[in-house]
């Protein structure tokens, strides 16, 4: 279980795949830069981003706002109900502004950030700790809890635990800023365990009660927007948790739950999942757990290890993994060296495409694997690959830009997402002129380029036939053979 | 039948085929049987085929944002109403008397003419324990039919598709908008969504010319296609990558497939749906409002035989904090005027004894209006069923509006939602409820 990668088998293919799955996919050159560098040091060069300097700017709100209470009082003080009115749109409008800034500002880092990976893994805790602003409503809780994932992305399991359970999202999200010791609201305790650490059946109904009783006194500090201990909510009595007694606390919770072997194999299967694309063998998965105890629960090595093993390079495992629409469109940008659509375009199309950042379905996360795959996202795919390959916008209405539940707002957004542009395609940047003057080297180079294996003889003939029907190949007519392999089935998996 | 096999049917030939081979994920054997025979037969069906075509069919209408349920079934003759609300209550000729306690908003006369043909059920106080009052959280609840303090991951209509629709044709279930409603996530996504027929397609931004094939369209079919050489896909993996290890291209069960099978779906679905839309007509003359075209597009493709068992669609702006009497007219008249011209419409197609529509809303609001002309968010609220064979009339009862009765200022549930979502699944959709619901909850004789 879980051997080095024979170097025999460190080529194009298997340099593509580990960059598809710890990163978001690259060009040619990447590719071949990580081939050169060996299977070692190119997992290295992604897992070790540490002395990577990172000079991305954070947004400009994204700190706590000094004039809170001043908000508070106005909004309190407000002579008329139409001022009420103005003032709480104002803020719905701060909100709403803020939350597309944030999203650009994330999948900015993923497509163009120096640690890719490391962006791979706050996608990962996002999805894992599925957080939503519907019910949060503050952009700047939303950020820090983003930047929690990323200062945490690789580190400690119970610390992570622990900082997440205390983050104001967190503590919005799941109740556990409104619980008391009176009434203990059972909502966050309830799905850290169910959702975060142990799954269903390695706890009690009891478990649930008594941890809340536990976790109360962790609260939420409104006016200056930070965690706070509150001693007079906490319940001091005696509890059971997990076959542990005492007072105990919040604290106690976590580091209780940590301690059972279920808390490794529940993330180790689901780390496994989501970069391998399939849960591991139970097999498989003791080998991980192990990993990760003998290395007192830190992920780095654990994830070491797994980029380097021959199990990861399976045959079952590579270009087995349907791409979730961030990977689909940062990875589409990286492998056409094109501009990121703008904020407001890449969050209609990853609404559209069933993952809309910072708002996933519930806390839950998003299901992932083929569930990302119906009739109509991928008819979505398809169409979306034309615009990011000419730069014409994608087909938004004010419905893609309109709170989730209930409310009509977004025309006047869809109205000015409308009249944006995108980059598109520059095809001197991708292509070699030899490729653009051989019909068949523009395929193999395509194949290369964004599928990094062969299509099938008879895709290929396709696509061969559509070029041979063009007596003279025009700039368009390259722009759209791009397209076609965008719109296979092969280009939905990496 | 015709001989010659034109690109429409053999894309259907090639779904079918794949449904029924043994490559495909789940589907039992039985179904591709009757998937070829029905896919054979469907060209120029004019009813549903995917059950036969007797086939129930189920609208959902979602009014999202919370409607006022109080302000549109109203308890006119409530002196706590009036006392609660004295702004907003309703009197006079704003009200369509039902009875000598309760009546429509006068805005719903489509729902009066409705009620008086036996055609509407008017389902009191519905609702959930420990209602939850936030949008997002409420809708989650209706859609997924969960407990309030349980989070589940699939919608329940989604839970029917997997459950009871394996393998069903793509369009058993559609979402007339934008986005695919939580109530749609299913174990296996089935369903397509979309708002113009004209969008549910492959765009290919060539410029048609007269009578000139559209290569770009072409094109993708073919790549999107399963192979025609008559073999299993192990075989036609085509070229090969010198450092894959034999045999690692397209193995039964890889996501790709799946991706294939998709596809072919989708070409086969967005060429049908158009079809209809383009061919058949509305029989009458529906309010000019996005609900309105959506059921008069949902009419269209009853009306042309899209073998589909639920329908979802949605009207939004039920929100009303402020200003609530003029808002929730206005929408109210469009429920109505438009659900009134469905109705007809269904029936000069003959299709009206297979329709049932359900409406809902995330709560309903509370009791007391507030300073600003509106209400707040609150928790029961009236439902609606709609068809030939509901169970017509008043059912339930109504809560009581006095202030001892309300919890938190808002009246008590009396009829869980889900023991109607148990009739219509049990009784329309003829399917077992409890697998879908969780555990068997009382059904509340709706049909």
């Amino acid at each position: 279980m879980l051997k080095p990668l024979s170097p025999s088998r460190w080529d194009y293919t298997t340099a593509a795949h580990l960059l598809n799955r710890a990163g978001f996919g690259g060009t040619p050159a990447e590719i071949n830069h990580l081939v050169q560098l060996g299977p070692d040091q190119a997992v290295a060069s992604l897992v070790d981003y540490e002395t990577i300097p990172d000079p991305v700017v954070n947004p400009a709100w994204a700190h706590p706002d000094p004039d809170r209470i001043k908000h508070y009082q106005a909004l309190r003080d407000a002579a008329t109900p139409e001022a009420r009115r103005l003032l709480i749109l104002e803020q719905n409008q701060f909100v709403q502004r803020s939350m597309v800034e944030l999203r650009g500002w994330w999948l900015h880092r993923m497509a163009y950030g120096p640690r890719p990976f490391q962006e791979k893994m706050v996608l990962f805790w996002h999805g894992h700790f599925a957080t939503s602003v519907e019910k949060v409503r503050d952009p700047y809780y939303m950020w820090q809890q983003n930047d929690l994932f990323r200062r945490h992305a690789t580190g400690n399991w119970e610390l992570l635990l622990l900082e997440s359970g205390k983050d104001p999202a967190m503590l919005v999200w799941l109740d556990q800023a409104q619980s008391r010791k009176n009434h203990p609201n059972e909502n966050y305790a309830r799905e850290v365990m169910e959702l975060f650490s142990l799954g269903e059946g390695h706890y009690t109904e009891k478990d649930i009660s008594e941890g809340a009783r536990a976790l109360t006194g962790w609260s939420l500090d409104r006016i200056n927007q930070e965690y706070v201990y509150r001693p007079f909510l906490h319940d001091n009595g005696e509890k059971v948790f997990l076959g542990r007694h005492g007072n105990l606390d919040g604290d106690d919770v976590i580091a209780q739950i940590v301690a059972q072997p279920q808390a490794a194999r529940f993330i180790t299967g689901k780390l496994w999942n989501y970069f391998a694309g399939q849960m591991p063998s139970e097999e498989l998965n003791e080998a991980l757990a192990g990993v990760f105890r003998e290395n007192n629960n830190n992920f780095k090595p654990l994830l070491e290890v797994m980029f380097r093993s021959e199990e990861f390079y399976d045959a079952e495992i590579i270009r087995n993994q349907v791409k979730s629409p961030v990977q689909w469109l940062v990875g589409s940008v990286r492998m056409l060296e094109c501009e990121l659509p703008p904020p407001i375009l890449c969050m209609g199309m990853l609404r559209q495409l069933g993952q809309d950042l910072f708002n996933p379905p519930n806390v839950k996360g998003w299901d992932g694997g083929i569930t990302w795959i119906t009739t109509n996202t991928l008819l979505t795919r398809y169409n979306d690959a034309q615009s990011l390959v000419r730069g014409t916008p994608p087909n938004l209405t004010a419905a893609d830009f309109a709170p989730k539940a209930g409310g009509q707002g977004g025309q006047k957004v869809a109205h000015f997402a409308a009249q944006l542009r995108m980059g598109g395609v520059a095809l001197d940047k991708i292509f070699t002129p030899a490729e653009l003057a051989n019909k068949n080297e523009l395929v193999a180079s395509l194949e290369r380029r964004l599928l990094q294996a062969p299509l099938s003889g008879q895709q290929e003939q396709t696509l061969n036939d559509f070029l041979a029907a063009k007596p003279q190949l025009t700039h368009d007519d390259i722009l759209t053979v791009i397209r076609l392999v965008m719109s296979t089935p092969e280009y939905q998996v990496a | 039948m015709k001989n010659e096999i034109t690109l429409q049917t053999r894309r259907q030939f090639l779904r079918t085929t794949m449904l029924g081979s043994a490559l495909s994920w789940t589907v039992p054997a039985f179904l591709a049987d009757t998937f070829s025979a029905l896919h054979a037969g469907a060209a120029d069906s004019a009813t549903q085929i995917v059950t036969g075509k007797d086939a129930t069919i189920l609208v959902v209408l979602q009014m999202a944002g919370g409607n006022d349920g109080i302000n549109t079934v109203v308890p006119y003759s409530s002196d706590d109403y009036h006392r609660a609300r004295p702004r907003l209550g309703l009197t006079g000729d704003q009200i369509i008397k039902i009875n000598g306690d309760v009546g429509f908003n006068a805005a719903l006369a489509g729902f009066k003419d409705l009620y008086d043909a036996g055609q509407l059920s008017v389902i009191q106080g519905v609702g959930y324990p420990n209602p939850n009052r936030s949008h997002f959280r409420s809708t989650e609840i209706w859609q997924t039919a969960s407990d309030a303090d349980r989070i589940e991951k699939y919608g329940w209509l989604g839970r029917y598709f997997d459950n009871a629709c394996a393998g069903a044709d793509p369009t058993v279930g559609v979402t007339i908008g934008n986005q695919l409603p939580e109530a749609f996530f299913a174990k296996q996504p089935k369903g397509i969504v979309f708002n113009n027929p004209q969008n549910y397609r492959f765009v290919s931004g060539e410029h048609a010319k007269m009578g000139g094939a559209d290569m770009t369209e072409e094109s993708y079919k073919k790549l999107n296609e399963l192979e025609m050489s008559g073999n299993a896909p192990e075989d036609n993996s085509g070229g090969s990558i010198a450092s894959l290890p034999a045999g690692m291209p397209m193995q039964g069960g890889r996501a790709v497939d799946f991706i294939t099978r998709t596809a072919l779906d989708a070409q086969v679905s967005s060429d049908e749906v158009r079809a209809i839309a383009a061919r058949v007509k509305n029989q009458a003359e529906y309010p000019a409002s996005q609900l309105g075209s959506s059921l008069g597009l949902v009419s269209k493709l009853i009306g042309g035989g899209l073998p589909t068992r639920v329908y979802y669609v949605s009207q939004g702006g039920y929100d009303t904090h402020t200003n609530q009497i003029g808002t929730q007219q206005r929408l109210l008249k469009d429920l109505g005027d438009s659900l009134k011209a469905f109705t007809a419409d269904l029936k000069a197609q003959g299709n009206m004894q297979r329709v049932v529509v359900m409406t809902f809303s995330e709560f309903g609001r509370r009791v007391a209006e507030n300073a600003n002309g509106g209400t707040d968010h609150g928790a029961a609220a009236p439902m609606f069923v709609i068809g030939n064979q509901v169970k017509a009339g008043l059912l339930g009862r109504y809560p009581s509006l006095a202030p001892a009765d309300l919890y938190q200022g808002d009246i008590r549930y009396n009829v869980d939602f889900r023991s109607i979502y148990a009739g219509l699944l049990e009784d329309w959709l003829k399917t077992p409820s409890a697998p879908i619901l969780g555990r068997q909850f009382e059904n509340l004789k709706v049909v």
